[in-house]
């Protein structure tokens, strides 16, 4: 009886749940994504359905039946198939190449793959115009005009030429899921069918390719994704060869006068095909996980190719060519010419970075405008995917995945309808963020916070909790914990994460294109301006400029984090 | 120094099911000073009543008291960083980044003892865990053995009052195993700290503890010092987790003065205390342990079971006998005492060490 009298007097003094540091933490950063994703889109949703006398679907109805807007949609999705299947036929041989033959130069694909990723779209898309368009390319112009060959000559300005220019960005896609998934599939596997009197082929049917086929669909479905996303090769490509697409009948609808409404609903039918796509590539990915079980102590089964291999090799060195050279000597031949065309090498100059440089005070401010962002931007967005990752795996928050999910949400949003969104949104807030670095700001993060949640994810489950909870009952508060062992041990996949933001943040046009103001000008937004102008030479130096940006950012932060470009954008990182 | 106090602690992870539960009315007085095992099977509920203790996890229902002091209750609980207890987990978790010294020093760091005194407490620390010299090693450089005594220094230098053991010596091979075992009995001899060890290793249990929490299904099956537990366990559960046993059904033909007369087969009986209320009639079952038969060689009429298997294990040698009645017992002999198979024996049970649970 006693016992139970000390028991009820004790309960007065029970441990009340104390608000700590660490609440208003996460209470920040659900704040955060409210503003970041949430209200947009649910503006996005308000604008598409706003008339003047209540809600209705009439700017559904007039997207849906206006020939414009259904030609759009329609070139999307071809552009988006052919993407997909070449960027399947290229990926996928280069990785089986890398992963399970003994063909020479495989260092030279993976340089190739890692690349091709990690070049901006549009200034690829720009070279090959410089090469290509109809009359000026200098290619062109030397076989019509020198070498006599007209009917060899090549219209970049053609779906054609967009689909070429988008699977160089696309197929690493394919090829980092495919050879992850290949290289995944212990020779034992096959072995163990061979032994049973199954032949190679056999073998490669009814064992490799059920293993490997969710991976490698999945890896396609992804290159669609972001082949129809890419506002920029849309635009210069497609625009001239009268192939208009979703991001680009999206931009024209904000020429004066905007319709904002009709841009909300041609966004949300954008969206709708870009989420369905990536919960297919979701539901082909969860069934590759007996794969990954295999981890990373497989041995794959290497095949002999005999003289074949040179075949193969020379399939990759022409990929090497077109994905990589071509692209970045013809912007660095346009940027050190006087004028760009049969003879630009004999005048060769570097007044075009003077003028970048020192002269032209947009492109100054454009410059210093995007390093200012892409810093900004890639350390928020992986300061505040860490602490969702850390919340959805270090806590029994109710609602923990519900925040996990919807800072995932921007995976399926085309860089130019994160723009609208926050068009809608903010027009309708009485903060003039419109037009002001701040709303740039709040596309990078909101667009790449998954890449900052993914990095944190994917180093927060290689620490073991236990690791946190010895640092806790020693008596450590929730800061310092975090200060001195959750932050230095997850420190290297953050670096990488950051990077993973920076570089997309300091080549981004998708959102920006539409958000920008001339004070608030970005480096890619800077280089389309100059494109549109003509100023040829100039924009190739500012591109280079652009390459260079990205080159320094990596070989930085690989000096800092001790990680690896290679390493970051593995596999996993990219598809999950 | 400080006792526990656990009064019908309750926790579920989600499920509904009330018999799901990981922990369930569980009720423990782990008084000052002492060596206490949470032994059970993986999954039974052990590590989780630990990490009720430490403060990790809000219980469903039930109190920890700590000196009179409710630490935890179904409202919220003191959180780990208030309760001044040490915990050693079952992968050391011992900091990759930080030296061994480092380490070892945080929980003093965070107690702002002073740089000098931090200096020698370490030193101490470490030389009771016999790491004197290691101090600049980082944990990839240590070997499993050494790394789980730098989270046991890192644990003690602070001096707690409690410390939690969440399996420690498991992912130790078996002769560290062993040394480690001896060396935890002395520390917690030396320092006077309460130790709540958990595991599921029933020899760790009785080979360490003053006394043997049995869990099982996240209930508390019996409570006592490891002699009681293995000798007198208090189900067939406890019984059955506490080494070997024979775990054979019986009926009860007589009863005199509290003893029964329980048949086992045919031609065997034997004389043994029975739980209250048993009838004459009734099934049981009686725990015997194969230490606790002894087999002698038949002598024409007395034979009541025959030799079915053999296994020789070096300091002893195992037996399967066969009753008459088809049931089997496995028995224990000295390695000298020799049996051929399907040689008839006879069968000689000390009753005065066996159980009987009713069926």
């Amino acid at each position: 009886m006693s016992v139970e009298a000390i028991g009820g007097s004790m309960r007065l003094s029970a441990p009340r749940p104390r608000l700590r540091l660490e609440h208003f933490v996460m209470g920040g950063t659900i704040l955060a994504l409210i503003i970041l994703i949430v209200l947009p889109l649910l503006f996005l949703l308000f604008g598409s359905v706003r008339g003047d006398h209540g809600l209705n679907l009439n700017y559904f109805g007039e997207v849906i039946s206006g020939r414009l807007y259904r030609q759009a949609l329609f070139n999307s999705l071809i552009l988006g198939a052919w993407t997909g299947l070449f960027s399947l036929a290229i990926g996928l041989v280069l990785a089986w190449a890398v992963s399970r033959t003994d063909v020479p130069g495989k260092t030279l694909i993976q340089i190739t793959a890692s690349l091709s990723y990690l070049s901006p779209p549009f200034l690829t898309a720009i070279a090959f115009v410089y090469l290509f368009s109809p009359n000026a390319g200098l290619i062109n112009v030397f076989l019509r005009d020198v070498a006599g060959l007209p009917w060899l000559t090549f219209n970049i300005f053609s779906m054609t030429g967009l689909v070429l220019v988008t699977v160089l960005h696309t197929f690493p896609f394919v090829y980092l899921l495919a050879s992850s998934a290949l290289t995944s599939v212990d020779a034992s596997y096959e072995e163990a069918a061979q032994i049973l009197g199954a032949s190679k082929i056999r073998t490669a049917l009814s064992v490799t390719a059920p293993l490997v086929a969710p991976a490698i669909l999945s890896g396609t479905l992804l290159a669609f994704v972001n082949a129809i996303a890419l506002f920029g090769s849309q635009a210069i490509i497609g625009l001239p060869g009268r192939i208009v697409t979703l991001p680009t009948r999206i931009y024209a609808l904000f020429d004066y006068p905007a319709e904002y409404g009709l841009a909300s609903a041609l966004s949300l039918i954008f969206v709708v095909i870009t989420v369905a796509a990536l919960y297919l590539q979701r539901a082909f990915l969860a069934r590759r996980s007996y794969v990954t079980l295999a981890g990373k102590g497989a041995r794959p089964q290497l095949i002999a190719l005999g003289p074949a291999r040179w075949f193969l090799f020379g399939f990759s060195v022409l990929a090497f060519l077109i994905a990589i050279v071509a692209p970045y000597t013809t912007l660095l031949a346009v940027s050190l010419s006087k004028s760009w065309g049969l003879a630009f090498w004999k005048g060769l100059t570097l007044d075009n970075y003077h003028f970048i440089l020192v002269e032209y005070n947009v492109t100054q401010r454009a410059i210093l405008n995007s390093l200012t962002l892409a810093i900004i931007a890639a350390t928020l967005a992986v300061l505040l995917g860490a602490i969702i990752g850390w919340i959805d795996l270090r806590t029994r928050m109710p609602g923990r995945k519900l925040l996990d999910y919807t800072a995932l949400i921007p995976l399926g949003l085309p860089g130019i309808v994160v723009a609208v969104a926050l068009i809608q949104f903010w027009l309708a807030m009485p903060l003039a963020l419109y037009g002001t670095m701040g709303i740039l700001l709040l596309a990078y993060v909101g667009r790449y916070i998954p890449l900052g949640v993914r990095a944190a994810n994917t180093s927060l489950r290689q620490i073991d909790p236990s690791l946190e909870e010895s640092a806790q009952i020693l008596g450590a508060s929730w800061l310092t914990t975090m200060r001195e062992i959750t932050f230095p041990l997850i420190r290297p996949g953050l670096f990488a994460g950051w990077l993973l933001v920076f570089v997309p943040v300091i080549q981004e046009l998708s959102a920006s294109i539409l958000l920008f103001s001339p004070t608030s000008i970005t480096l890619a937004v800077a280089v389309y301006n100059l494109y549109e102008t003509g100023a040829v030479e100039r924009v190739g130096a500012l591109a280079i400029i652009n390459m260079l940006i990205i080159g320094a950012a990596i070989v930085v932060a690989n000096k800092l984090g001790g990680g690896s470009i290679t390493k970051a954008n593995s596999a996993r990182e990219v598809a999950a | 120094m400080a006792g526990i106090s656990i009064k019908a602690l309750s926790k579920s992870f989600g499920a509904r099911d009330e018999r799901l539960a990981a922990v369930s009315e569980l009720d423990l007085e782990i008084k000052d000073n002492q060596f206490v095992t949470l032994l059970g099977p993986s999954g039974c509920g052990k590590t989780t009543t630990l990490r009720l203790i430490a403060g990790y996890i809000v219980p469903d229902a039930g109190t920890i008291h700590v000196d009179g002091k409710l630490l935890s209750a179904p409202g919220g609980v003191v959180p780990p960083d208030g309760r001044g207890m040490g915990m050693v987990f079952q992968n050391y978790a011992v900091w990759p980044h930080k030296t061994v010294f480092e380490n070892v020093v945080f929980g003093l760091k965070l107690r702002k003892i002073p740089k000098h005194d931090a200096r020698r407490k370490v030193a101490e620390a470490l030389a009771l865990v016999n790491l004197t010299g290691l101090e600049q090693r980082y944990p990839n450089e240590l070997s499993g053995g050494q790394q789980q005594r730098v989270a046991l220094a890192r644990s003690l230098v602070v001096e707690p009052e409690i410390l939690l053991l969440d399996e420690p010596l498991s992912n130790l091979d078996a002769k560290l195993r062993e040394r480690m075992r001896t060396e935890l009995k002395v520390l917690q001899r030396r320092t006077g700290i309460t130790f709540v060890y958990v595991t599921h290793d029933q020899a760790e249990a009785l080979a360490l503890s003053d006394q043997i929490a049995v869990i099982h299904g996240g209930r508390l099956q019996q409570f006592g010092t490891p002699q009681e537990v293995y000798s007198r366990p208090a189900n067939r559960l406890v019984a059955d987790f506490m080494g070997l046993v024979n775990l054979v059904s019986g009926r009860v033909r007589d009863i005199r003065d509290g003893m029964g007369r329980v048949e086992i087969g045919n031609a065997l009986a034997i004389d043994i205390a029975l739980p209250a209320g048993t009838l004459v009639g009734d099934s049981v079952e009686v725990a015997i342990r194969p230490e606790n038969i002894h087999l002698g060689k038949a002598n024409g009429s007395q034979i009541s079971a025959k030799v079915t298997d053999r296994t020789f294990l070096g300091n002893i040698s195992e037996y399967y006998a066969t009753l008459d009645s088809g049931q089997t017992l496995r028995v224990q002999t000295h390695p000298q005492q020799v049996f051929e198979l399907n040689e008839p024996v006879t069968v000689e049970i000390d009753a005065a060490h066996c159980s009987v649970f009713r069926a």
